[in-house]
């Protein structure tokens, strides 16, 4: 469905309210810049935006990027140049095809965003560092606990290694800054805190986030039609389990992997 | 056509590329891929292959095969030389070996990547739609890993009409390699040393001085350089402007500045996001070269325009359809 925009959505889109840039990244790829803080009416606007574009591709599109602030837009140039988009160059091109969905369409406004419950086996082993994040915030390891558990988190971008999702909307009472010397090792599954965000790593990686505990699910898996479980504009719940529960999910997870 | 090989040494790193994996981006899956994809498609053309399917990148020598059954390959690269019966085989040439041939790689002092092609593209499964390796993660290529000793390769049976006729032309005539080549010098530019690129968006986080040092001064490239990324050292940069960029998508080319002042050029393991100021990305059709640069040479950059580079790009595709045309002429007769 396209509409066209009423005068405040133009505003959010292309205005010195949203500063808006857009500039190449490479000569197979240009990044639409839409304000350089992080928050959820930014990141509804570039979900809503990028939903569009992907609906609505222009000859050549390959893929985009979501990030906090920005989107990046790849493309395959030979197919740009040789379509009858306006412009002498692919940059020409492709950046006014994105400037006209500013300012005349937008997809509705109801995003395609899930809810996903993620349960997570807080604490002792698999949380090595709640204690670090309860000192650091004067609270109890229950505390920690409940206060994680009840939080409703979104998914602001998937970056660092496939499939790590960067969640906002944690409670400010968690706030923990990242660790000075990060660990050589952080196993998959490791639920993690730095500074007010929260994420998930999917495989083992080097890592300096707060570990507070871990999820049996498989965060990535590249035999799921999408890999990774998460993704930008998603809603997150965390429930916790206990290592019992923990145990017979992960076995779930690794024999659903050979279905 | 069935073709196999089988790895006697692999080399210091040897996995399965092709140019990569572009539609999981937003899943922070990195886009892998040949380091030097200019020398992957020219190994790729020079058997009758499209440009696009696996070859096993190769770095450095130290590496060796053998031919289990009669294969159709070719190599393009910097970082060896096959020999084969002590005789130097050429590059960017499709070489027939027989089945039981044993094929040496010596190295190339001058760079790191070397890519064998088979007829009809080594098969392995595909992953995401590649089939290249991505280790960090252990996907793609041959189980997602590097190459072993006594891995076997397979290669997709179904190889192009030109990759049959150059078959039987070299069976017949009872010789390893026709008398043409691809040449890879002429898509090269004379100046090695010096790496074209365009300014990026944080250019003007930086002071003047730093800027001037970026286009004019020598750097060198650092022995931390690996897949994901090329560490250089030299003067080191001075930011005027100290916000803290939010992380946003990056891409293989991309030159960001470190906390300490350091260039980092991005190459194909890249992730997919970063939060360092990008000063600038090498223009693409410069990449390749790049990518062959080892731990110790010396670069300079010198600034082109966006439709500069754009320019260069769409110059170098011209090439090369017009090699893939020349070698078609040479074999299909229509």
């Amino acid at each position: 469905m396209i509409r066209f925009l009423d005068m405040a959505e133009q505003r959010a889109y292309f205005s010195t309210d949203y500063p808006v840039n857009i500039y190449a990244l490479s000569e197979q790829s240009v990044t639409v810049e839409f304000g350089t803080l992080i928050s959820e009416e930014l990141l509804s606007l570039i979900t809503g935006f990028n939903q569009f574009l992907l609906q609505n591709p222009f000859p050549g599109l390959i893929t985009t990027v979501p990030a906090y602030a920005s989107l990046a837009i790849f493309f395959n140039p030979l197919i740009v140049a040789a379509s009858d988009l306006p412009g002498k160059f692919c940059y020409d091109k492709v950046a006014q095809y994105l400037k006209n969905i500013g300012q005349t369409k937008r997809a509705e406004s109801h995003l395609a965003t899930d809810k996903v419950v993620i349960p997570v086996c807080y604490g002792g082993d698999f949380g090595p560092d709640i204690l670090t994040v309860a000192k650091t915030n004067h609270l109890s390891i229950n505390e920690v606990i409940e206060i994680h558990a009840a939080g409703l988190y979104t998914v602001f971008m998937i970056g660092f290694v496939p499939g790590f999702a960067y969640m906002g909307g944690m409670d400010t009472h968690l706030t923990t800054p990242r660790k000075a010397v990060p660990d050589a090792k952080i196993p998959a599954g490791a639920v993690g805190i730095a500074g007010t965000q929260t994420g998930i790593y999917p495989m083992e990686t080097p890592g300096g986030w707060q570990i507070i505990g871990r999820t049996p699910l498989k965060m990535f898996d590249v035999g799921r039609p999408q890999p990774s479980l998460l993704k930008g504009g998603d809603q997150v719940t965390f429930k916790p389990i206990a290592k019992d529960e923990f145990n017979m999910m992960l076995q779930n997870e690794y024999e659903n992997q050979h279905h | 056509m069935n073709m196999k090989i089988s790895i006697i040494k692999p080399g210091m790193l040897s996995t399965v590329q092709d140019l990569g994996r572009y539609r999981y981006l937003s899943q922070a899956v990195p886009v892998s891929g040949a380091m030097d994809q200019l020398a992957h498609r020219l190994a790729n053309k020079a058997v009758g292959n499209d440009g696009g399917l696996a070859t096993i990148e190769f770095s450095y020598a130290e590496a060796s095969f053998k031919a289990e059954t009669d294969v159709l390959v070719a190599y393009s690269g910097e970082g060896a030389f096959l020999v084969f019966n002590d005789e130097l085989m050429p590059a960017e040439k499709p070489l027939f070996f027989r089945a039981g041939s044993i094929v040496k790689f010596i190295a190339n002092p001058v760079g790191v990547w070397t890519y064998l092609a088979v007829a009809g593209g080594w098969n392995v499964p595909d992953v995401m739609e590649s089939k290249s390796t991505y280790l960090t993660a252990g996907f793609g290529g041959l189980s997602g890993r590097a190459l072993r000793k006594g891995d076997v390769l397979m290669n997709n049976q179904s190889v192009s009409q030109v990759s049959e006729q150059i078959f039987d032309q070299l069976i017949k005539k009872r010789i390893i390699y026709p008398n043409w080549r691809i040449s890879r010098e002429s898509l090269l530019p004379q100046d090695r040393q010096t790496v074209r690129v365009v300014l990026g968006n944080e250019i003007n986080w930086f002071d003047a001085n730093s800027i001037i040092s970026f286009l004019t001064k020598n750097y060198s490239i650092d022995r931390k350089s690996n897949r994901m990324g090329y560490h250089l050292s030299g003067t080191p940069l001075v930011r005027k402007v100290n916000k803290e960029l939010l992380s946003t998508a990056v891409a293989p080319g991309v030159i960001q500045v470190t906390g300490s002042g350091d260039l980092v050029v991005l190459m194909a393991d890249c992730q997919t996001t970063g939060g360092y100021p990008r000063i600038a990305h090498i223009a693409a059709v410069d990449l390749p070269l790049c990518a062959q640069l080892k731990p110790g040479d010396v670069i300079r950059f010198s600034e082109i325009s966006a439709d500069e580079a754009e320019e260069l790009y769409f110059e170098r595709e011209h090439d090369l359809s017009l090699i893939t045309t020349a070698i078609s002429l040479k074999y299909i007769k229509i």
